[in-house]
């Protein structure tokens, strides 16, 4: 015999199945260890409620993919493969010109590739957002309620630091005045 | 699960009413024994009505009991519960203790139909902290935070990194504060023309 439910559960039960807008600053992130975390919130894998035949997948809002850090030599050795379906339409894109192109698009095959094959893929991509830097749509600012965390440390540049930290930074030992380092 | 249970309904064990918290309800309504009074197969039934069908109404004020001779017919006993629903037992050639059993089976029964159970868990209070939501165990500062928000965000090691390490130990020994100090006596080392971590080590 099926009750309804009260008024106060219903709402309880909205709130359960309720998807967050995660934000991930993409910035100094390795591409491919970012997707594998992007794809588990992408799937709501993170959550105690998981379960396959339920859509409880939360959205995730990438910013800066620009400043992305593929390692080793990924940059130049990382090929795309295309094949137009026309004799002699193959090619490769190296993972530096697809970046050229679109600096969203070397996490987004990431992320595309780490969602697995199943049927489920194109409605998890659709929850993806993402944005070659920091300015995304109010609409969508709106909606982020949390981060996901980042993967790595970024690093400081030395540019970054001011006339002041530098000069205060402590030294073993100085160089003498007429030492040639270059 | 075999053929049998292709059209056995599945969902989740329940109670009606919480039935039992304050006091205990049967939700046996009203039993229908229905019997023929000369056929071989009634003949346990009869036994029990001649017998025992007394004791069990008496022990069970809360359940009407009826009796219905039908002529030439099966023998069956219907039960109608609390909540609407109708369950029937075909009695034939049943002995009078076998009566007894089953119709004790009757009595305890919640009145549900019996179905395949989807989870062999069930509880009326799933958690005394409430229902998990996504904002379970998250800060509360998020609230009101307006993103993106570093700290929340950036990568936290367990260990702090050598560059941290050698600031932390510079600190300690006293070097950041007499940085000035230290830059005019490294260029008066630097006068004398001595290499300098050899001077280091000398005045240690």
């Amino acid at each position: 015999m099926n009750r309804p439910i009260s008024t106060y559960k219903r709402v309880q039960q909205w709130a359960v199945f309720g998807r967050l807008w995660f934000l991930f600053d993409a910035k100094w992130q390795n591409p491919f260890d970012s997707a594998e975390k992007i794809a588990k919130y992408l799937a709501g894998k993170h959550k105690p409620i998981y379960h396959p035949l339920s859509d409880v997948g939360d959205h995730v809002v990438v910013i800066n993919t620009k400043d992305i850090a593929l390692p080793n030599k990924e940059w130049r050795y990382r090929m795309y493969y295309h094949h137009t379906g026309f004799a002699g339409g193959s090619s490769w894109t190296s993972a530096w010109e697809l970046h050229n192109k679109d600096q969203t698009k070397v996490l987004w095959k990431a992320v595309y590739k780490a969602c697995g094959g199943s049927l489920l893929r194109h409605n998890m991509m659709e929850r993806l957002h993402l944005f070659p830097d920091d300015k995304i749509p109010q609409e969508l600012m709106e909606n982020i309620s949390d981060h996901m965390k980042q993967l790595r440390p970024v690093p400081k540049a030395l540019h970054e630091y001011t006339e002041e930290e530098i000069k205060n930074f402590p030294k073993v030992f100085e160089w003498p005045e007429d030492y040639v380092l270059n | 699960m075999s053929h049998r249970h292709l059209f056995l309904q599945s969902g989740f064990i329940k109670t009606n009413l919480q039935n039992g918290v304050g006091r205990f309800v049967n939700q046996l309504q009203r039993i229908n024994l229905i019997f023929c009074k000369s056929s071989g197969s009634s003949k346990g039934v009869r036994e029990f009505i001649e017998t025992d069908l007394v004791d069990f109404a008496r022990a069970n004020p809360g359940t009407v009991v009826y009796l219905k001779p039908r002529r030439h017919r099966g023998t069956y006993m219907c039960a109608e519960y609390l909540n609407g629903h109708k369950d029937y037992i075909t009695c034939n050639n049943f002995t009078r203790d076998e009566v007894r059993k089953w119709l004790e089976y009757m009595k305890n029964k919640s009145g549900f139909p019996i179905i395949r159970l989807r989870k062999h868990w069930h509880t009326d209070h799933p958690s005394i902290q409430g229902i998990w939501n996504p904002f379970t165990h998250k800060p509360s500062y998020l609230n009101v935070t307006t993103f993106p928000e570093k700290e929340r965000s950036e990568y936290q090691p367990l260990m702090p990194s050598a560059t941290e390490q050698l600031l932390q130990i510079a600190e300690q020994v006293g070097f950041l504060d007499n940085s000035n100090t230290n830059n005019t006596t490294t260029t008066t080392r630097n006068t004398e023309n001595i290499p300098p971590p050899l001077n280091m080590s000398d005045e240690k």
